[in-house]
């Protein structure tokens, strides 16, 4: 068995293995966070929300899965249909991959990389580009106008994120996500970076362009934004896709800043649960504040977007970095 | 690592960074007193070249000696002179942003980077901040088209010869295996014949610095630019940067490929030939006195070039003491250019000056002594510069250089001689009165092109302690 | 074996996007090309071992500078017939001045010589397997060539101030802006309230501004009034 483990064959085995016992839950939660989310907001609002297939309702995914599949797949005329497809494909496969690199428990990962912040870095800033694509490709007005919005949204609030990160590394010093993990033993960054993560979770909210920063879809002035043009499977990718990232976003938030599959404190009845239910209950945690958020704020104007990520987050955040080097510095305690 | 050796440049980094945010945080106009402080800072940063002590700094990467200390003084001077002759330009052409002495602030940070490198990436480095300065401030009058398209024309050719220049850098590190200049000249010595690929690195870098100084066959820009860009960025073009660019060309030519010297010395001459010949002739026919100073200065980097190509100590002390007059009477003669103005507006052509002997004697004077200075007429100034590089040329038996030099200089004092009968024999009306700040320049630089003669010995000591320094 | 496969199919697909994206007819189809050709190279990097920079790579040019480059080539409107005219006036100057660089490169690479202590003299990319090639670099740059780091920070400024200075025009004085500020801590802007159940903005004691008229209705015998005037859907 070992043998075969260490043979190319069975590397590539394993890896597949591992591959799809990560991806057939997520994709499942993803179908679930559908119904959760529209369970939660229906709650809010006083309604009842899906319950009419299956039990409460809890077929409602598949059911709209399969109404999805079965509807006509519409590219319009005068759209570049190798890019029209293109858009929601990328978006999909970039939500997916992201999380090979995610530890869902001590050394439960598929690939543990030197670089997992990077990776997960470079696969967010890439998460554009399927927007971006299809916004052009759809030869629509209204998708274009999305896919600008979303385009010039997403790498503004990428530069804010991505000196979140650095103040956390400065904290670990690695770019593992485990070792990130780990470093969180004594208290999660949560309380010492408590702005940081504050700052990093709106973030991450613009990077997923979810309300109150969804302006790239603003059905109200942009009817669907960049997927106006969608229908069918296709728009169903991008439906995954942006269920998907959330997942994903939630996963990075807890990993960053909630200490990933650690207990909140190492005692008794907490380290008797294993550290993947931590790990998903803090990304739930995370993903009903993403809910909450939509139901609660109205969606911001452009501009005040703008100057939100500009110049409010990019400098409070590099102030709290050069701060955060100070103390690390001056107490010593900077790792090595 | 050696933070106190490198104080020029940090105090000028700050200041500048001072000064932006001086710039951007008030509400108000602030811009007079950030050309004052920015000017200050200049001032201090000369002090404190001329109290640097010798040495490297930064694992070799910055070098500091006597050859460093000539060139950034004049580099100083130069920025802070037309820094000077810009200020009431920009007033009176609503010009007047504080971004603009912060970019001749970084500019000066990036030749003074690039006379104290010591490193190929060092080198590229202090370039590029110069560039990238120049071609911003080419542009700063964004609302004309000529501007306009005078900086998006230096960008273009800027970044082609950017391209070669780490073209050929490549080609040396991956002869050498190292970026610094002792270790290049090392391996080159070390090094049994001459090895074609880093030939051509040398000739690709020397292409790129060539391009800089605006030498032929890389001259085709300056004509434009000079004419597209305001006429104050225009002196500044045509002072400090060429210094820089000849300062690095030097050092690079002198001494990581000392021992080169025949491989570069045919590209020089031919460089030297080619660009007097060029200055000379094309200046002739021009009617824009801009366009007149772009020819004469490609003319002044062939006289200068000729120092280095004769590859003796001799020519590079005649190359420094050419520059160092070649600076001072160049951002005089561009402030009687600056001073053009008539109702308002400012203007171009050479007959504008006409009448200047009536009018304005002062600073008609002041036109002649420089243009006289530029045509080599002894005693003044040019007359020197011309002399150091001509016998440099003529005791390393270079007749052919040295005879063309002698030619060139006849044919290119006919187009001097011509600005200066334009403003005492034909007539023409008054132009508007100088500002005090151009007629300071004036007097200073036409001070030192007359009185040159009477103490050249400060100077000639400074450049030969630069000498022996570069040379060892 | 793997590694060598996997060198030569990226480094394929790499200069064939690039041939790509100087051929497509279309400009976006050249940026995306573009991208892809980063995305080679990033892979090229990982396989020599320089995983920092290869996800750098990811990130700045592909994240961030490529969507702009796409941002703008999306927006431009290019009449392509012109740009064809140009390529076949330059194409053989061009395809001269190419094969002399290119003559020249073979000349120089046929005979390429190394200083005897070029070797050593070469950085190793890692000092050792102990040591993440993020951590390397981070000990050079920021000891050795902390000089350059800082110039070439310098450089980035000075772009900065020249996009900025060429391009922002200031709005006209008397322009309106919006100060959030002030705009939020207007007393009178926001009023909390904690109505019962069933209470009309009346026994709140809010007063509302008169309605308009409303046009009285014809009498053609249906009483029904509506003094909302639509929004109900």
């Amino acid at each position: 068995m070992d043998a075969f483990l260490a043979s190319p064959i069975g590397i590539l085995a394993l890896t597949v293995a591992q591959t799809l016992a990560l991806l057939v839950p997520l994709l499942i939660a993803v179908a679930y966070l559908t119904y959760a989310e529209r369970k939660v907001m229906a709650a809010m609002q006083m309604r009842k929300g899906p319950n009419v297939v299956g039990p409460f309702g809890l077929l409602q995914p598949f059911a709209d899965a399969l109404k999805m599949l079965l509807k006509e797949t519409i590219i319009p005329s005068g759209a570049n249909r190798a890019l029209f497809i293109l858009g929601p494909m990328l978006t999909l496969i970039l939500a997916l991959i992201a999380w090979a690199v995610i530890p869902v428990n001590d050394g439960w990962a598929i690939a543990d990389i030197n670089v997992g912040v990077l990776y997960l870095l470079a696969i967010s800033s890439l998460g554009v580009y399927g927007i971006v694509i299809a916004g052009w490709a759809s030869n629509s007005k209204y998708a274009f106008l999305g896919a600008l919005r979303s385009a010039a949204q997403m790498v503004s609030y990428e530069v804010s994120m991505g000196l979140v990160i650095v103040t956390v590394l400065l904290c670990v010093g690695s770019l593992n996500l485990s070792e990130i993990v780990r470093a969180q033993k004594t208290v999660w960054f949560a309380i010492p970076l408590f702005p940081m993560f504050v700052i990093f979770f709106i973030s991450t909210l613009a990077e997923t362009n979810r309300p109150p920063f969804d302006l790239a879809e603003g059905e109200s002035e942009l009817v669907a934004g960049f997927m106006v043009e969608y229908s069918s499977m296709t728009y169903a990718l991008f439906f995954l896709g942006e269920y998907a990232n959330m997942i994903l976003m939630s996963a990075m938030t807890s990993i960053l800043f909630l200490g990933g599959w650690l207990p909140p404190m190492d005692i008794a009845p907490f380290n008797w649960v294993p550290g993947p239910i931590w790990f998903i209950l803090k990304i739930m945690l995370c993903l009903f504040t993403f809910i909450w958020v939509r139901a609660t704020f109205p969606r911001y104007r452009y501009d005040q977007l703008m100057r939100l990520g500009w110049k409010i987050f990019l400098p409070f955040s590099l102030v709290y970095l050069v701060l955060t080097a100070f103390v690390l510095k001056l107490t010593g305690w900077l790792p090595v | 690592m050696n933070w106190t050796l490198v104080l020029p440049e940090l105090v000028l980094a700050l200041a500048g960074l001072a000064a932006l945010v001086a710039g951007v945080l008030p509400k108000r106009d602030t811009s007079f007193a950030i050309n004052m402080g920015v000017f200050g800072a200049m001032l201090l940063a000369a002090v404190l070249v001329m109290a640097q002590p010798e040495g490297t700094a930064f694992a070799g990467q910055y070098v500091s000696d006597a050859f460093t200390r000539f060139m950034k003084l004049l580099v100083l001077a130069g920025a802070a002179l037309g820094l000077l002759v810009a200020m009431d330009w920009n007033v009176k052409e609503g010009l007047a942003k504080f971004e603009f002495p912060l970019l001749l602030l970084f500019s000066s940070l990036g030749m003074m980077v690039m006379v104290s490198a010591n490193d190929l990436i060092a080198l590229y480095l202090g370039l590029e901040l110069l560039s990238l300065s120049l071609y911003v401030i080419a542009a700063f009058n964004r609302d004309s088209e000529r501007s306009a398209e005078a900086g998006l024309k230096y960008f273009i050719l800027g970044s082609l010869a950017s391209g070669l220049l780490l073209y050929g850098a490549s080609l040396i590190y991956g002869f050498a295996g190292s970026t610094n200049f002792d270790r290049i000249a090392d391996a080159v010595s070390a090094t049994e014949g001459v090895p074609f690929g880093l030939v051509v690195g040398l000739v690709f870098v020397l292409a790129a610095l060539a391009f800089k100084v605006s030498a032929v066959p890389f001259h085709m820009w300056t004509p434009d630019v000079y004419e597209g860009a305001p006429t104050p960025v225009t002196a500044f073009f045509a002072s400090a940067p060429k210094v820089a660019a000849i300062a690095l060309l030097t050092r690079v030519a002198a001494g990581p490929f000392g021992e080169l010297v025949e491989q570069w010395q045919q590209v020089l001459i031919l460089a030297s030939l080619g660009s007097m010949i060029l200055g000379a002739l094309a200046a002739i026919g021009q009617k824009n006195i801009k366009r007149l100073m772009a020819y004469s200065s490609i003319g002044h980097i062939g006289y200068a070039l000729m120092g280095l190509a004769v590859g003796s100590d001799l020519g590079i002390r005649g190359l420094l003491l050419y520059m160092a007059i070649y600076l001072f009477t160049n951002v005089g003669a561009f402030a009687v250019l600056v001073a053009m103005r008539r109702n308002g507006r400012a203007l171009e052509g050479i007959d504008d000056l006409a009448g200047l002997g009536r009018t304005d004697p002062a600073m008609a004077l002041a036109m002649t002594v420089f243009m006289l200075s530029m045509a080599g007429i002894p005693p003044l100034a040019g007359f020197f510069g011309k002399l150091y590089v001509f016998l440099a040329a003529v005791y390393g038996g270079y007749w052919t250089l040295a005879v063309v030099g002698v030619l060139t200089s006849a044919v290119s004092a006919y187009y001097y001689l011509r600005v200066i009968k334009v403003m005492y024999f034909d007539a023409g009306e008054a132009l508007d009165a100088r500002p005090t700040s151009l007629s300071v320049v004036l007097a200073g630089t036409g001070l030192f092109t007359v009185f040159f003669f009477a103490f050249p010995a400060p100077f000639l000591a400074a450049a030969q302690a630069a000498v022996a320094a570069l040379v060892g | 074996m793997i590694a060598a496969l996997a060198f030569y199919v990226f480094a394929a697909i790499l200069i064939a996007s690039a041939v790509m994206v100087v051929t497509s007819r279309n400009p976006v189809h050249s940026v995306l090309f573009l991208i892809l050709a980063f995305f080679n190279a990033a892979a090229l990097f990982l396989i020599a071992g320089a995983e920092f920079l290869a996800m750098i790579l990811v990130i700045v040019y592909v994240g961030a500078v490529a969507v702009l480059f796409l941002f703008i080539v999306m927006m431009l409107d290019i009449d392509f017939s012109r740009m064809r005219e140009g390529l076949q006036r330059y194409a053989p100057i061009g395809a001269v001045i190419g094969g002399i660089l290119f003559l020249e490169l073979l000349f120089v690479f046929g005979s390429w010589q190394f200083a005897p202590d070029a070797a050593t003299l070469r950085l190793n990319a890692t000092p050792g397997p102990e040591v993440t090639n993020t951590e390397a670099l981070g000990q050079l740059i920021y000891t050795d060539y902390i000089y350059l780091f800082q110039v070439a920070g310098l450089i980035l400024l000075v772009a900065m101030i020249g996009a900025i200075v060429l391009t922002l025009r200031d709005k006209p004085a008397n322009s309106k802006r919006q100060d959030i500020g002030v705009q939020v801590a207007r007393a009178e802007a926001v009023k909390l309230a904690n109505p019962p159940s069933r209470a009309g903005l009346g026994q709140l004691g809010i007063i509302r501004r008169p309605l308009p008229e409303a046009p009285k209705p014809k009498a053609v015998g249906h009483d029904h009034h509506d003094h909302h005037g639509g929004g109900h859907h």
